[in-house]
């Protein structure tokens, strides 16, 4: 199906709407420019819809974990309230309004005014129903167009959301663009990026790189990409509250976020430690997996599958490589490893224990710098100030405790950058 | 290999049931060799505490250690030498990494016999020449792929007049050439003999959709068939839903269900697993399949979901006689498919991780391989 100028069309009408779009576009930039307040107000209206019930068909269908909690957290974010907070925390106080400056050397009178970054083609991951429609409520807070490639996983909601959002609003009929397109028809992908700013990319090494190559010269790419999280651990505040925070953590989000936790680093150049810390959150570890247990049958199985295929292999490598120590609880599982890179674990309750001496962090973390996002930090309060500063200086972007570290709020900054402030550009006028 | 080839000389295909006996024997001789010949296939067996002896009734199949395919992706497992190997399939891997798997000549009669048996029992077998059209790669020095093999193979159940191709290779490179192919759909609809298609199912299905769009309809010859196969992940990954596809077949081609045959096969399970008029894919008596419980691996009855172990005693050049895919299936019985063949049937649901989703940090992991070749 797709979504063009508020009417559904089926997804064989695509290259007809295609071969247009670039004449709606234009059309639609020169006779009806868009306000934030346009687009507030048409979100908090939606929010109040969200609460009513309005969406209980499409939810019902939907399969999606936590689909309660994700409903209840769409409805405060997408309040007037929290909408103007998040432009606020962004954008600054009225940052679409012209201001007047006068440099020094030259001009005298220059006015500046930014402006949203005009068409922005949104390729969304397929690991979260409700991001694809969050990226495009980012570029219209902004005021931009958006054309919007679904994932392929996507089960309908999105076109649902713009669909009433449109009903709500008809000045955003010529605003929301989106479209079914599966990633192999690179020739219609092609059309999009042709006609657009911005392409904002979700997703993976293999999706950026794919939509850099489709992108014309001049094209804004911002990408999304993928990141690993990870737990620093070095004293403690309350160690029982914490290590039980970090195992309900990595037991909720089962792993599977960029923030989640893959590795936890301990302070210490000793094995003998991560053994010691091993055998203790185990138990912790056990008891979160007994209140959060992993329900997917394919990642149960998956896991299964990948332990007894490490069983076997052990005896076909050397005794050097074949892997570490591993500490299996009920369903879930600790795996010591010798060496300080940061990697991916086999997720859904299954963790990398490592080393990683305070003196150490720099070398091992700036391996990682295109991946680092998220690190949950558990220490003395002492400690805290020195080793935040440390972790930021080695490229983190989000240095949270250990039980929230995929935690959002509003006006949050993502991967270190401002989302709204990306889909903007600054025009300057002399007078 | 006497009991292997007793097995693949069994009359009826589908026999599963009076075969049960050769077959235990055929995997028994199978285990004793690779055992005696491939250190890596004993050193994993001696880890499980089994060996080839303990294979007495045919209920002991089950305590047959399974090798992950995982395995075949990392280790070269060869019990014999590579010389004496004529042909080598490698499964059409994912992320750079695929199997090897070494066939040796004694293998490929025995499937060579397979092959021939069901592609009769399926009405595929004819004198009559035809037109091949095929949605696949063209055969080069250099593609090792089964489903190559397997597609360039099946052109051979009725002599070919012509094979059109769907992927040429062309500086180093497969390039589709989908307006070929039409041309030639056009050029042969008004033959007299018979046209074969052979492909995947979601490039015939991309193929007949845009002739649909185009408005190009024709009638192909009578007796033509349209096969669709590939690999063991086109069960599912095809979003294609059955009835759709052979309605647009009928629409487009002009060809009846009756003459849509599906079939498929795996490097590290070089079985045909071919479907019957109702388009179920029966165990065929070269094989055997045990589902197993997610969390304990042990076998689950029919109707069950769990990952699927195929054990079968072709190949003695590789140790593939137990291998346990990633994927998630299902065996119904026999009798609950209307075509009267009794032996169960597989029907694969998905594969082992999380369905359709990329998580990001597993995203992420792989870029860090990319840049460091940390892990």
């Amino acid at each position: 199906m797709i979504l063009a100028n508020g009417m559904i069309y089926d997804s064989g009408e695509q290259n007809r709407i295609l071969s247009t779009l670039e004449h709606r576009i234009n059309e639609t930039i020169l006779h009806q420019p868009l306000s934030t307040e346009t687009v507030i107000a048409a979100f908090d209206e939606l929010s109040s819809r969200l609460k009513r019930g309005d969406f209980y068909q499409i939810t019902q269908k939907i399969q999606l974990e936590n689909m309660e909690h994700s409903l209840q957290t769409a409805v405060r974010m997408l309040r007037r309230s929290s909408m103007e907070y998040k432009v606020k925390a962004e954008l600054g106080q009225r940052f679409f309004e012209p201001k007047l400056t006068g440099p020094p050397l030259g001009f005298e009178r220059i006015e500046v005014c930014p402006r949203p970054l005009g068409t922005l083609l949104h390729i969304a991951a397929g690991n979260m129903d409700i991001l694809p429609a969050y990226s495009v409520a980012e570029g219209l807070l902004a005021g931009n167009i958006n054309i919007l490639k679904l994932p392929s996983a996507d089960q309908g909601l999105t076109l649902e959301i713009f669909s009433h959002l449109i009903d709500i609003e008809p000045k955003l009929r010529d605003y929301i663009y989106i479209f079914d397109t599966p990633s192999s028809d690179i020739e219609a992908l092609r059309k999009m990026a042709e006609v657009s700013d911005g392409i904002a990319v979700w997703g993976g090494d293999e999706a950026v790189t794919a939509v850099r190559r489709l992108a014309p010269a001049g094209c804004r790419i911002i990408e999304w990409g993928h990141k690993l999280g990870f737990a620093y651990i070095s004293g403690y505040e309350h160690k029982e509250a914490e290590l039980a925070a970090l195992a309900e953590h990595i037991m909720i989000t089962k792993q599977l976020l960029c923030s989640s936790v893959q590795v936890i680093y301990l302070d210490t150049p000793h094995m003998d430690d991560l053994n010691d810390f091993a055998k203790t959150f185990l138990p912790y570890l056990e008891q979160a997996a007994v209140l959060h247990p992993v329900q997917d049958m394919g990642a149960i199985a998956e896991m299964t599958l990948r332990r007894y295929s490490d069983m076997l292999e052990c005896t076909l490598l050397p005794p050097d490589r074949s892997g570490g120590k591993v500490y299996q609880g009920k369903q879930c599982s600790l795996t010591i490893a010798a060496d300080n890179s940061l990697e991916l674990s086999y997720m859904y309750g299954n963790c990398i224990i490592k080393r990683l001496p305070e003196r150490e962090m720099m070398t091992h973390l700036r391996k990682a710098k295109g991946c680092l996002q998220t690190a949950g930090l558990i220490c003395a309060p002492s400690r805290r100030a020195r080793l935040t500063e440390l972790l930021i200086r080695c490229g983190v972007n989000r240095v949270m405790r250990a039980g929230n570290m995929s935690d959002s709020f509003l006006g949050e900054a993502h991967d270190g950058q401002y989302a709204l402030r990306q889909y903007t550009r600054i025009v300057n006028v002399a007078l | 290999m006497n009991e292997r080839k007793q097995l693949f000389r069994t009359e009826d295909p589908f026999d599963t049931q009076s075969t049960n006996d050769q077959f235990l024997a055929a995997v028994r001789e199978n285990c004793a060799y690779q055992y005696a010949n491939c250190k890596q296939y004993r050193t994993m067996l001696e880890k499980l505490q089994f060996t080839p002896e303990m294979l007495v009734r045919y209920a002991d199949l089950k305590k047959l250690p399974f090798l992950p395919t995982v395995l075949f992706k990392k280790h070269r497992m060869y019990s014999c030498p590579e010389w004496k190997m004529p042909i080598k399939a490698t499964s059409s891997g994912t992320k750079g990494k695929y199997s090897r798997i070494g066939m040796d000549t004694g293998s490929l009669l025995c499937g060579l016999r397979m092959v021939l048996k069901i592609a009769k029992w399926r009405g595929l077998l004819s004198f009559r020449p035809v037109h091949y059209i095929i949605l696949g790669y063209k055969p080069h020095r250099g593609n090792d792929m089964a489903v190559t093999k397997t597609a360039f193979g099946s052109t051979f159940f009725a002599p070919a007049l012509s094979r059109t191709y769907a992927l040429h290779y062309e500086n180093g490179e497969y390039k589709p050439d989908l307006e070929g192919i039409i041309e030639a759909v056009q050029k042969y609809s008004e033959s007299t003999a018979p046209v074969r298609f052979m492909g995947f199912p979601s490039y015939t299905y991309f193929l007949l959709r845009r002739m649909d769009e185009r408005g190009i309809h024709v009638t192909l010859p009578e007796q033509s068939k349209i096969m669709l196969g590939g690999g063991w992940k086109q069960f599912y990954t095809e979003k294609v839903d059955k009835k759709t596809l052979y309605a647009l077949v009928k629409k487009v081609l002009g060809v009846a269900e009756e003459n849509i045959v599906e079939f498929f096969g795996a490097a590290e399970h070089p079985i045909l697993y071919c479907d019957c008029p109702e388009h179920h894919f029966h165990v065929p008596a070269y094989s055997r399949v045990i589902i197993r419980n997610v969390h304990t691996l042990e076998p689950v009855p029919n109707g069950t979901v769990g990952l699927v172990n195929l054990i079968t005693p072709m190949v003695s050049a590789t140790p593939i006689l137990s291998v346990m895919t990633d994927d998630l299936g299902v065996l119904h019985d026999g009798e609950k498919c209307k075509c009267g063949i009794q032996s169960p049937y597989l029907e694969i649901i998905g594969r082992v991780g999380l369905r359709d989703i990329r998580t990001c940090a597993a995203g992420a992991a792989e870029l860090l391989q990319q840049t460091e070749g940390v892990l």
